[in-house]
């Protein structure tokens, strides 16, 4: 990968905070001296990402995820480290960058207010120069992708969150950028719009070929659109890879469901063969280690016999697995 | 009702040392026009060799200080809170409380006047070093002072309800408090003291409500007015306190049943 | 360039459809402002019943001053006042990162965004009575012609580096809406000429508030009370005072994204 779009050695941001007591003794005091204590956000990460890759950035809040976008998009300067993103540097913040580039947030919105998002795009055209011509190809494609007909002639306050996520989507790829940073895009809204929005996003991926870094709470979000995915934890990284390896880098166990016949699970002993995690109206659901899980599987078989309806094995849910990696602090694993 | 007004004040001054830096600005209003029309008053009486009818420069000085004290005494904002209110529908919760509105603004008012009080006497006595103030005040005029400023700010605070509560009707009462102002700004005693507004000007000031929160109020505690006619100016302010008060009764009783009935 | 002329004349546009949409509400407005105009000239009428000069200020050249106060402070609510309130709001809510990440001068996408459309009229009534105050003088040199426009684009100049100093604050304390309050309420000392203030007060409103330069001296040149070299120090204290504020506020933004951290 040395046509890298996005590449990041050693990235650190340290927030200085100052700490503050209640009450005006306190606060006078720190007039003079202040304590002052050091976050480390970003405690040194580096990755990169290749031309038309749709990659998921994970992490709980807090981790860091929204800093590093900052930095990657030009609005923060790191302590530390480098970056460079389409070949600029990003926090030199060069006109040139900033219009091959965006950022989507999904808690904050860029159009005014009061007025229709189609005034608003025109103000776009105006300040990223796009031709007449392709101005009104991207529209057009956008308002097809993205079903805006009607939305972007009402003022925007008159747009449910959904509508309004949609149109803020279009304002945001209207100068057509090679790389979008998502922060959170698909954060409130129900699910059917979740969905809409993911399709929309591999469809443009897909259209445009641009290159995606995306965070979102939602394990669907990933699952559906990132092959690859980026974990972050307390500022620093803690999976690179495929997606589907993170369970089994990250989670060393699999799910053995096992269905009874007769409906006498609950009093049937299977301790022997694993971590009983429920038992439910004849159904046992074990957890196992990855390397016992064929055998153990083969032991459940021959010794239930005809009493067993039905047994799978599995990964654990994607969730699960992230959970399992932020309560326990693993080291670094790299793909 | 006493121990109501107690706990509303124990909250309400909680509420103000969060706002101290607000109420130091908002002070300062009260203070900066009248010390840009004593400016303009003093530059007029010196091309006039010092002495415009019964005012000297040292007697504008005074009045104006004494205005600027009034005015900060008597100021009542909360019609425009109170349209606000209207507006984003946060009235109706207060209207479900026992306790009529009106009586959370009299605190309000009390404690933001207690909190400022200090502050615009040490910014007045600096004006009045600058600007050489004599006041004429004897001890009778002080005394009188006391119940002119209570009917002036009961009289604000009134005819400001009045104004709010047009907001039952209207959602521009904005615009109507800009006329109010401005009616204010020439008929109180701002642009000049009353007893320099030219001939017809001073007539109607008189017959108006304004002068009697401002003007009479500050002529009274400057000592620029004889006893005599600060009664009869103080019975002004008696009449105007009774015909608003009856006024707000009546405005409310109707706005709330309108209001309701609207049902916002 | 053209481009910023461009989007200046969009966002004006945008403002203006928005207004236009509220009729009863641009006509109320503007009403309001006649009457806040005419009650100021009522206000100076009063004050020249007692006297035909005010520390050298006739009644034509006084009315001029207050066309000029009308006109600065119209501009400053046109587009000055709505823009940085704006912008103060997006320190607060986190939106202006939007505007850092345009390929675009980011100082002109915050401060000159916004308009208060009805301004306009406030504006045309002070240039009114301006008018009014020029018909009352006998004859207007070319000089003074000249140097008049030149003045008050000065004035322009100064409240616009005064306001973005102000709002540069914050940057560091996100809440400065106090010190923009504190500002408006010296703006009134302007309807007045500045020389009419004692020391402190006239210090203060020629240098830290220049709304007193910012207004006198536009009328002073139209009354012919100002030279070349007066006019030509005005230009030059506007020029380093934008310079200096677009520093200052380069100086914020560096220290919001952490760059001089």
């Amino acid at each position: 990968m040395t046509d890298a779009v996005v590449d990041v050695r050693e990235l650190r941001k340290t927030f200085r905070v100052t700490e503050r007591e209640e009450g005006l003794a306190a606060t006078l005091r720190s007039f003079v001296k202040r304590h002052r204590k050091d976050v480390n956000a970003v405690a040194g990460i580096t990755f990169r990402i290749g031309p038309g890759e749709v990659v998921g950035f994970l992490g709980p809040n807090g981790a860091g995820k929204t800093t590093t976008l900052k930095m990657l998009s030009g609005l923060l300067h790191p302590s530390a480290g480098e970056a460079s993103v389409l070949g600029y540097v990003p926090w030199r913040r060069e006109n040139a960058y900033l219009g091959r580039m965006t950022l989507l947030m999904g808690n904050r919105t860029q159009l005014v207010w009061d007025i229709p998002a189609a005034d608003s795009f025109r103000v776009l055209q105006e300040i990223y120069r796009i031709p007449e011509g392709q101005f009104r190809s991207t529209v057009n494609e956008l308002t097809e992708l993205l079903e805006l007909q009607e939305l972007v002639h009402k003022p925007v306050r008159n747009l449910s969150l959904g509508e309004r996520m949609k149109v803020e989507f279009a304002a945001g790829l209207i100068h057509s950028p090679s790389v979008a940073f998502l922060d959170e895009p698909t954060i409130g809204l129900d699910i059917s719009m979740q969905v809409r929005i993911r399709r929309f996003v591999a469809e443009y991926n897909r259209r445009t070929g641009a290159t995606v870094l995306l965070t979102s709470h939602y394990m669907d979000d990933v699952v559906a659109l990132c092959k690859r995915v980026i974990v972050i934890h307390r500022g620093r990284l803690l999976y690179d890879g495929p997606l589907a390896d993170l369970a089994e880098r990250m989670a060393p166990y699999k799910i053995i469901t096992a269905t009874l016949h007769d409906g006498a699970a609950s009093s049937t002993d299977l301790d022997a063969y694993g971590t009983v995690v429920s038992r439910e109206e004849g159904r046992v659901t074990l957890r196992v280690d990855r390397q016992v899980a064929p055998e153990r599987t083969g032991r459940l078989v021959n010794d239930l016999g005809s009493r067993l309806a039905d047994i799978s094995v599995e990964d654990p849910p994607i969730e699960e697995v992230i959970d399992r990696v932020f309560t326990s602090e693993q080291t670094t694993v790299s793909a | 009702m006493i121990r109501t007004y107690r706990a509303l004040l124990v909250a309400q001054i909680q509420a103000a040392s969060q706002y101290r830096v607000q109420s130091i600005l908002w002070m300062l209003f009260s203070v900066i026009r009248p010390v840009i029309f004593l400016a303009a008053w003093v530059a007029v009486a010196n091309s006039q060799g010092g002495q415009i009818g019964a005012y000297d420069v040292r007697d504008f000085a005074a009045y104006y200080i004494c205005l600027s004290l009034v005015s900060n005494l008597t100021m009542s904002w909360n019609a425009y809170d109170f349209e606000f209110e209207v507006r984003m529908g946060r009235l109706s919760p207060k209207l479900l409380r026992p306790l009529h509105p009106i009586h959370y603004s009299v605190v309000e008012n009390l404690v933001w006047k207690l909190t400022t009080i200090i502050p615009l006497a040490i910014v007045l006595v600096f004006v009045a070093i600058t600007f050489d103030a004599r006041f004429r005040t004897t001890p009778m005029h002080l005394l009188l002072f006391v119940p002119s400023v209570l009917l002036a700010a009961a009289l604000a605070f009134l005819s400001g309800w009045v104004l709010a509560t047009l907001a039952f009707w209207t959602t521009r009462v904005h615009a109507v408090s800009t006329f109010w102002d401005r009616a204010a700004f020439i008929f109180a005693g701002q642009i000049a003291p009353l007893a320099l507004l030219p001939g017809p000007l001073q007539t109607i000031a008189l017959a108006l409500p304004f002068g009697y929160i401002l003007g009479v109020p500050a002529e009274i505690l400057r000592g620029g007015v004889t006893i005599p006619t600060a009664l009869q100016l103080m019975a002004g302010q008696v009449v105007w306190v009774v015909i608003f008060y009856f006024a707000f009764q009546r405005v409310w009783r109707v706005g709330v049943r309108q209001y309701s009935a609207v049902g916002a | 360039m053209v481009r910023y002329v461009r989007l200046l004349q969009l966002f004006f546009r945008t403002e203006l459809q928005y207004e236009l949409e509220y009729r009863l509400n641009l006509v109320l407005e503007i009403i309001q402002t006649v009457v806040v105009t005419g009650t100021s000239v009522a206000a100076i009428l009063v004050l020249f019943s007692y006297t035909t000069i005010l520390n050298g200020w006739d009644l034509s050249a006084m009315l001029v001053l207050l066309g000029c106060f009308y006109l600065v402070q119209g501009f400053g609510e046109l587009v000055l006042q709505p823009s940085f309130e704006k912008f103060m709001e997006h320190v607060r809510l986190g939106t202006l990162d939007f505007a850092l990440l345009k390929p675009a001068s980011a100082q002109f996408l915050v401060t000159v965004r916004n308009f208060q459309v009805v301004q306009l009229a406030q504006m045309g009534l002070g240039a009114i009575v301006v008018a009014v105050g020029l018909s009352r003088i006998p004859s207007i040199g070319l000089a003074e012609a000249i140097g008049f426009p030149i003045a008050l684009l000065c004035g322009f100049g100064l409240i616009y580096a005064l306001l973005l100093a102000l709002s540069t604050f914050a940057f560091w304390f996100v809440r400065v809406d106090n010190l923009m309050a504190l500002y408006w309420s010296f703006m009134d000392a302007g309807r007045f000429p500045v020389d009419v203030y004692p020391g402190w007060l006239r210090v203060t409103l020629s240098s830290a508030v220049p709304i007193g330069v910012a207004v006198t001296v536009p009328a002073q040149v139209i009354a012919g009370r100002l030279d070349p070299l007066g006019l030509g120090l005005l230009m030059l204290g506007t020029i380093a005072a934008f310079v200096l504020a677009s520093w200052f506020w380069r100086l914020g933004l560096r220290s919001y994204t952490g760059a001089s951290a």
